[in-house]
């Protein structure tokens, strides 16, 4: 079954490489953002299966752009997974307060990065 | 069952490893350009004129090249990009010798992203 993800991430380079990642690999269906604004309207229109999102962010950075996503009833439920370069225990902690499905850390091997995905959400 | 798949496994892993090359090609003037900026502030750290703003773009810089080098398969690059980080990141130099170190880090770097194809 072809998943739809949404990937919010300011790092063009990062962005393109995840989609292309999940598209080639696991043949899922991959909208991107390249803020946490735009990725918050993209969410509510396109209603992905879960939504991939960058922490550190100019402007609305992942911690908020989540919050506002749950926020959103058209969007508070949508699973939400942090990728991010911060890899101390201090901020998985802290993010994991936050409530999100799970942390995956850039950098990411392309090839596995769909089933990393898919094992924290328990998709078969 | 198993054999059936490995043909697909293979493709897929050929379709990947072809757009990781285009991708990395797209985007080399742009890496390319975040070490720069490591070079430059290497520079002003080594003749004491590096300032909060420089500082805070190299961390941004490094933050950056930390994620992605690794991804296109350059681990001691994510290794290097990270130190960078914590580095700039604090702010001000420390000692001549670390930041004879950032400049040495930024250089590794350059040498690092020339050896991918």
């Amino acid at each position: 079954m072809a998943r739809r993800i949404l990937i919010i991430d300011d790092e063009d380079d990062i962005r393109e490489v995840a989609a292309m990642s999940l598209e080639t690999v696991a043949g899922w269906e991959v909208m991107v953002a390249n803020s946490g604004a735009q990725g918050l309207a993209r969410a509510a229109t396109y209603k992905p299966d879960a939504i991939l999102l960058d922490v550190m962010m100019p402007g609305m950075d992942g911690p908020t752009t989540f919050r506002e996503l749950r926020k959103n009833p058209a969007t508070a439920k949508i699973p939400v997974l942090f990728l991010t370069a911060k890899v101390q225990a201090t901020d998985r902690r802290r993010f994991a307060d936050l409530g999100i499905e799970a942390v995956l850390v850039k950098p990411f091997d392309p090839m596995t990065l769909s089933i990393q995905i898919a094992g924290a959400l328990g998709w078969a | 069952m198993g054999l059936s798949r490995l043909p697909m496994e293979m493709a897929q892993q050929s379709a990947l490893h072809e757009a990781m090359n285009r991708l990395w090609a797209q985007y080399l003037p742009q890496i390319e350009e975040r070490v720069a900026t490591l070079e430059a502030a290497g520079r002003s750290l080594m003749d004491g004129t590096l300032t909060a703003e420089q500082s805070e773009r190299a961390s941004a810089a490094a933050h950056n090249l930390a994620g992605v080098l690794g991804t296109f398969g350059l681990a001691e690059g994510t290794t290097l990009a990270r130190e960078a980080e914590a580095f700039y990141c604090i702010g001000p130099p420390i000692e001549p010798t670390v930041n004879a170190r950032m400049v040495e880090v930024a250089v590794r770097l350059r040498a690092l992203i020339a050896t991918r194809k």
